[in-house]
């Protein structure tokens, strides 16, 4: 069984369609990238998978389930049991300590455990800033109080929205190594990046292009990147925006 | 961790939570002032309405007839019915004896004036008479305390000055007579001179006569220890469907409205307790006073509550519009909550809570603020305190709390319908 499998997603808003029919299979522990141009779908995507926001077609399925028109409650349910969210901009709420924080997940999940929340921080690099807010902290600093914050109810897919968009290279690397790290754990992660560094690191990258997937290239590195090319003029002909497996 | 989260935005957002609580604080000062005046206003109203004369006039049983059939006027010089001047003082022993604020005998005679070959009214009163009641408490009470709005050239009698007497300042006018000179009155008692120690200004029918201690009028009248009739000022409650029932026929009210009505300050509950005490005496309520003071009463409440629903009103629109830009500028906040697993309810009850308690700080101190608004309102209109009411404390709890409530609805519906992938993807 497959950890997450897109069947036929398309969606639309209004007369806008943003995903066109989209096949993806991920595989429990692998690491894909998502790449393509702003406006592309990547972030419907991602909302789409991170069960905050519903395909208009198709089957969308999480760990076997169908979560494809699940209630909002539900939604909620498996976000919280079921995946981690790093995000560009961080989203740490700041008036709550990088602790807190943390803690603010396993609040809405089961119960909070500062010890926990420590250990978290810890593996991060972060033990010694528990108590700083978030404006007392670097964008490289707030982006691993992010990391923290998606790991600490061992989700079983981590979604990061370009989680080095907003850090300097230095910080990039860090950010970059503890997803290497929890990679190497076993975590599955679907990383939507535009920088082709960040791609590298993946095991596959999936291009999106205007909603399709325009190819999909295994990356064992990324010099020898076997591209799987998705014909978009195939696709075109068989009125299909792309398919591919893992 | 949820009351590390309160606590976090309590704290940590100060700035805004302090804006919150000011507009809590305003409108709960507002609510507190005006209710504790509205709850005392009809005191203070009814004290400043006292200085303006007796509501209450109280007459011989047969002096009441003929006003009854004849239109004759209470106490016009023509009736030979009195009252006893010893019952007066059982007037402050009725069961609203503290609402008897002032009351004051008239005993009325013709008295003739040799210089100008007529005849004119002589008024014997009190002026500042002390009396020993017969619960053993004193007071003095009279014409000085009555009709302070008089204006002397002069001076005011003095209850002991047996030759002397208060001109109206039409008489004077027309006798060509001044302060210090001498006046001389025909009586039963025969020619007396008088000398004139004020003059008056009532601008009533009283510029005509003459006043005198009572004791000088029941000699030069013959009528030792008489009265004619009796000015009463009591502070009264309005009158109302019951009051005004009791006052045709006490008799037709049922037991337990009969206590109602004779346990209340009404003017006909004071009126039926005075004909209690008096014998032989009918006591009615000026009714154009009464009616007045009611009517004044009724309205400046109706006046206070309207400004504190308005006060209220205007803080539910200031908070709500407060908290839901507050709760919009936390959208991605919210968001995030959401994101993280957080359904609309713990969300929705975080964020009422923070506003609830921010309402409980700023409603504490917009009740003590509104305590010295009240003081404020309390010297600079009636020239005393206001009295602190305790109910106002759980009035204005419970009406902060619908206030802060109703002005969170905004917010908490903002909630409701916001996506966590809006606010923190943009879509």
């Amino acid at each position: 069984m497959s950890l997450l499998e897109l069947r036929g997603v398309s969606k639309t808003y209004g007369n806008v369609r943003a995903l066109w029919d989209i096949d993806l299979t991920v595989e429990e522990g692998q690491w894909i990238a998502i790449m393509g141009p702003s406006g592309s779908g990547k972030t419907t995507m991602m909302n789409i998978v991170g069960c905050m926001d519903r395909p208009s077609q198709g089957e969308v399925r999480l760990g076997g389930v169908n979560i494809s028109q699940e209630s909002g409650k539900n939604l909620t349910a498996i976000r919280r049991d079921k995946i981690g969210l790093i995000f560009q901009q961080f989203h740490l709420i700041n008036y709550l300590t990088a602790l807190e924080n943390v803690m603010v997940a396993q609040y809405y999940h089961s119960l909070p455990d500062e010890k926990e929340a420590l250990l978290a921080l810890e593996r991060v690099g972060l033990k010694e800033r528990a108590k700083h807010l978030p404006s007392q902290l670097s964008g490289g600093e707030q982006q691993r109080v992010c990391i923290a914050r998606a790991l600490i109810n061992y989700p079983m897919l981590i979604l990061a929205d370009e989680p080095t968009g907003n850090l300097d290279e230095a910080n990039e690397k860090v950010v970059l190594g503890i997803l290497r790290q929890l990679h190497q754990e076993g975590s599955a992660i679907i990383v939507v990046t535009h920088d082709p560094e960040v791609a590298e690191e993946a095991q596959r990258t999936v291009v999106l292009e205007h909603g399709r997937i325009a190819r999909i290239i295994e990356n064992d590195k990324w010099n020898k990147w076997n591209s799987v090319e998705n014909s978009a003029a195939n696709n075109e002909e068989n009125g299909k925006g792309g398919a591919a497996d893992a | 961790m949820f009351w590390r989260m309160v606590k976090g935005a309590l704290f940590r957002q100060r700035g805004k939570m302090l804006m919150i609580a000011f507009t809590v604080a305003l409108g709960a000062s507002l609510s507190t002032a005006m209710l504790n005046v509205m709850l005392d206003v009809g005191d203070k109203v009814n004290q400043e309405l006292k200085t303006y004369g007796a509501n209450i006039n109280v007459i011989p049983k047969g002096a009441s007839l003929l006003d009854d059939l004849y239109g004759v006027g209470e106490g016009a010089g023509v009736s030979d019915k009195y009252l006893r001047e010893t019952e007066l003082g059982n007037i402050k022993t009725i069961f609203w004896a503290f609402n008897i604020v002032d009351f004051t005998p008239y005993l009325e005679i013709k008295a003739g004036l040799p210089a100008e070959g007529g005849e004119v009214k002589l008024v014997g009163t009190w002026f500042s008479h002390h009396l020993e009641l017969p619960t053993g408490e004193a007071l003095n009470t009279g014409m000085i305390n009555m009709k302070n709005w008089w204006e002397i050239a002069g001076e005011w009698l003095a209850d002991g000055d047996e030759d002397a007497a208060m001109l109206g300042s039409l008489l004077a006018a027309q006798s060509g007579l001044t302060v210090g000179d001498s006046l001389t009155v025909t009586t039963a008692a025969g020619p007396v001179s008088l000398r004139v120690k004020g003059i008056f200004n009532a601008g009533s029918d009283e510029d005509g006569q003459i006043f005198v201690p009572l004791p000088v009028a029941q000699r030069l009248g013959g009528q030792e220890g008489l009265v004619s009739r009796v000015e009463v000022s009591a502070l009264t409650t309005p009158d109302n469907a019951l009051s005004r029932r009791a006052a045709q026929n006490p008799k037709s009210l049922s037991i337990k409205e009969w206590e109602t009505w004779y346990c209340t300050a009404y003017v006909s509950a004071i009126c039926y307790q005075i004909d209690e005490v008096i014998t032989n005496a009918v006591a009615k309520p000026i009714r154009q006073v009464a009616e007045s003071e009611g009517a004044i009463l009724e309205k400046t409440q109706l006046l206070m509550l309207l400004i504190t629903i308005l006060s209220l009103v205007a803080s539910a629109l200031g908070i709500s519009n407060l908290v839901t830009a507050s709760v919009m500028e936390r959208g991605r906040e919210i968001g995030l909550l959401k994101a993280v697993g957080a359904n609309n309810g713990p969300v929705s009850w975080l964020v009422l809570t923070e506003i609830l308690l921010t309402g409980i700080i700023g409603g504490v101190a917009g009740y003590f603020a509104g305590l010295g608004f009240a003081q404020v309102i309390g010297h600079s209109v009636f020239n005393s305190a206001i009295d602190i009411k305790p109910m106002v404390i759980p009035i204005v709890a419970v009406l902060v709390f619908f206030v802060t409530l109703a002005g969170s609805v905004p917010s908490i519906r903002y909630i409701l319908s916001l996506r966590p992938a809006e606010v923190l993807h943009g879509r």
